[in-house]
């Protein structure tokens, strides 16, 4: 009977043990069989207009993939890649991801994207790029991610906030000091409720744009830093005088509406950001595209090659898929196809893809950001190198010290041997 | 041989889910480790930067500890007086006892947090409610003064859980001692401070160690009401905060571990002086003095 007590015992914690070790993945399948019920992770950044663009597309996908279950979640920016980063430490990422170019090295060279070369010409169709487009989501070699648009700094300005101010609009391309100034009267208009703008202080983009005026950049090719501690100490100064004149908006009315910006919060009249963020901007505000004008950044020294088209966002697939057709599928429909360049517009950027482009009913926000990208023709320099692993992080640590910054919790000098020290620490990994 | 083998899933839960991470946590302190690739053993590196080129850290570990020293007494003490009312009702004391032991429970949640935020924004109800009373403050949750108070007032409104263990330990308070302190002519503040504090002093000790660890522990009130980045200025950046966003967000994982084991000995440090302190005050019935 003892015996028996302990056999029964060692088969239980035997179980037990082995119940704990299940779950292995088991690679993926051979062949895909397409009447197969199979169901996918679909993750990506964005707000509520985004995640609605998402719902319409997913259920025209369904209409032609009918046994392909889409599980979609979405993230603010921040948070969507904390929760990617603790997904990848456990090999266990969505299948399909919305994907920023400032993460694609690292994730690829870690081996956890699929390479997407096997699927070309079968689920996945690359007519509709171009040799460069298509050479955006290569790294080292291999294609990891496809990319949906590209995208360009620029100037958003709310015209019914601007007009109540009394102030003419924004003309784009002037100079920081007539900027500010702008901003400046907008902010008097707007008696303490409504700002000229937000301090571009905390946007690593806004100090790539006066770098690139000087010919340097953030990082070069071998993914050292081109600027120095007194380069960016002169740029924060700039930030705190802007700050002194009140034509920008507190940090702390900023932190009270986060996660909407002070522009999409209706509180500021004008904000630097990438040009495709018009959608979630009109959403937020709840305005259509005559609510907003896009116009050219400021300008740091005439004539320069300071703005540049990169890809605003890709989509890739986890190398730990267990349906990597079904997952081609599905993002081949994301980026090529007509009826999701109809559901998203420019929401995404500019449509990489031609078939995807074709699509998009050029609606009157999408017209202006293709009017937009055709203006700064001449301000278009060569794109900077793919960024460096960890540039993510280090950009994180801008705005975070820009918002310090803003709240007057560290000096300026501080804030660059903080960043310069955190920024070597990402590095030296 | 048998007892063994029934204790063996215990045993395999205790390594396999405790012992054997927390090795490997100790391990990982000592090294550079960014998930992607195998650790890099760096040695003591993660504790001398910890100490002398981690600003963000020392002012992390400012925060927590005010929150813990300025929350935790009056967190207490708001138990203890609202237990003291409760022991003294007799009518409608179980209504009370669930109605202020309620947030207790709900405290930790998500949505409370969000409700915390939404109330102490800027022209939020606490906001034009301390307009009205002539106290213009302006929004809490972006104020760099205000965001640790607004952070202790959530901690305080849980005080339910030891406000219910301090009500058990005065129903067990003997009446004789009262009556014996009354007949000598004792007031009711001496009767407090002679009868009650002395045999309740097990209990407080009790809720004040449970309470100290405890508030240590904060993570999630902090990273949502600051959206996960402990703003306003680092307000928030509670050590638990720091810890995830050092190895989550910049994939630091050897310092993060390097924190955790930090925040462990202090932790057990503090615990250690509470334990040598209560000899002098804490007073078990049965005690000589």
């Amino acid at each position: 009977m003892k015996r028996f007590k302990v056999a029964m015992a060692a088969v239980a914690s035997a179980a037990l043990l082995l119940a704990g070790c299940g779950g292995d993945p088991e690679g993926p399948s051979a062949d895909f069989d397409p009447n197969a019920p199979v169901t996918l992770d679909l993750a990506f950044w964005g707000n509520d207009t985004r995640a609605g663009f998402y719902k319409n597309a997913i259920a025209k996908f369904n209409e032609k993939y009918p046994n392909i279950t889409v599980n979609s979640t979405f993230l603010p920016f921040p948070e969507f890649w904390e929760k990617r980063q603790i997904e990848a430490a456990g090999r266990d990422l969505p299948d399909v991801m919305q994907f920023d170019y400032a993460y694609l090295r690292q994730y690829s060279q870690n081996k956890l994207l699929l390479d997407l070369k096997p699927y070309f010409g079968k689920q996945l169709k690359t007519d509709g790029f171009t040799e460069s487009t298509l050479g955006i989501g290569v790294v080292n070699g291999v294609t990891t991610a496809l990319p949906i648009g590209t995208n360009a700094w620029a100037m958003f300005t709310n015209t019914a906030l601007v007009g109540k101010s009394g102030e003419a609009a924004y003309a784009g391309g002037t100079s920081w000091d007539e900027y500010t100034a702008w901003m400046g009267s907008v902010a008097k208009g707007g008696g303490g409720k409504v700002w000229g703008g937000t301090d571009p202080t905390g946007r690593i983009q806004n100090f790539e744009i006066t770098l690139r005026a000087d010919g340097k950049g953030l990082f070069d090719d071998a993914g050292a830093p081109q600027f120095t501690k007194e380069d960016l100490a002169a740029f924060w100064n700039r930030g705190a005088q802007l700050r002194a004149t009140g034509a920008t908006i507190p940090t702390k009315r900023l932190l009270e509406v986060a996660p909407k910006s002070g522009f999409g919060a209706g509180l500021t009249a004008s904000e630097l950001t990438w040009d495709n963020f018009g959608a979630g901007y009109a959403g937020d505000l709840g305005v259509d595209a005559s609510g907003l004008a896009l116009t050219a950044p400021p300008v740091t020294k005439a004539g320069a090659k300071d703005l540049y088209l990169k890809p605003s966002m890709l989509h890739a697939i986890a190398a730990n898929t267990d349906h990597p057709e079904a997952s081609a599928l599905l993002v081949d429909f994301l980026v090529n196809s007509q009826e999701a360049g109809a559901v998203f517009g420019t929401n995404r950027g500019l449509p990489a893809s031609a078939t995807h482009l074709a699509g998009v009913k050029l609606d009157p926000l999408s017209q202006k950001i293709l009017d937009y990208e055709k203006s700064i023709n001449d301000r278009l320099g060569q794109a900077p190198p793919v960024p460096v692993v960890g540039y993510g992080s280090i950009e994180e640590k801008f705005r975070q010290l820009g918002e310090e910054l803003g709240l007057g919790t560290v000096t300026v000098e501080q804030a660059v041997d903080q960043f310069f020290s955190e920024m070597d620490t990402i590095l030296k990994k | 041989m048998a007892g063994y083998g029934f204790l063996a899933p215990w045993l395999v839960g205790f390594f396999g889910l405790t012992v054997g991470p927390m090795a490997v946590s100790l391990y990982l302190a000592f090294t550079r480790y960014d998930i992607f690739t195998p650790p890099e053993w760096a040695g003591f590196a993660n504790f001398t930067r910890m100490f002398t080129d981690d600003p963000i850290f020392l002012r992390s570990a400012k925060v927590t500890l005010e929150y813990v020293l300025i929350g935790t007494p009056v967190k207490l003490a708001a138990a203890l007086a609202v237990a003291l009312l409760l022991n003294s009702i007799t009518r409608g004391s179980g209504f009370f006892r669930s109605a202020f032991y309620t947030p207790s429970l709900i405290g930790a949640s998500v949505s409370v947090a969000i409700v915390w935020r939404a109330m102490f924004a800027g022209d939020g109800p606490v906001d034009t409610s301390l307009k009205s009373l002539g106290l213009d403050l302006g929004g809490w949750v972006g104020d760099v003064d205000l965001a640790i108070p607004m952070m202790i007032i959530l901690v305080v409104w849980q005080f339910g859980a030891p406000m219910v263990i301090f009500l058990a330990g005065l129903k067990q308070v003997p009446t004789e001692l009262y009556e014996a302190a009354e007949v000598d002519g004792a007031g009711p503040v001496h009767r407090f401070w002679k009868v009650t504090v002395p045999m309740l002093s097990p209990v407080i000790f009790f809720n004040l160690l449970l309470e100290t660890i405890h508030a240590f522990q904060v993570f999630g009130s902090a990273f949502i009401i600051s959206n996960g980045s402990g703003a306003p200025g680092g307000q928030l950046n509670f050590i638990t905060l720091y810890m995830y966003k050092r190895g989550f967000a910049d994939m630091q994982m050897g310092y993060a571990a390097a924190i955790a084991w930090i925040v462990l000995v202090a932790v057990a440090i503090i615990a250690a002086i509470m334990f040598r302190s209560a000899r002098s005050w804490v007073y078990y019935a049965g005690d000589q003095r």
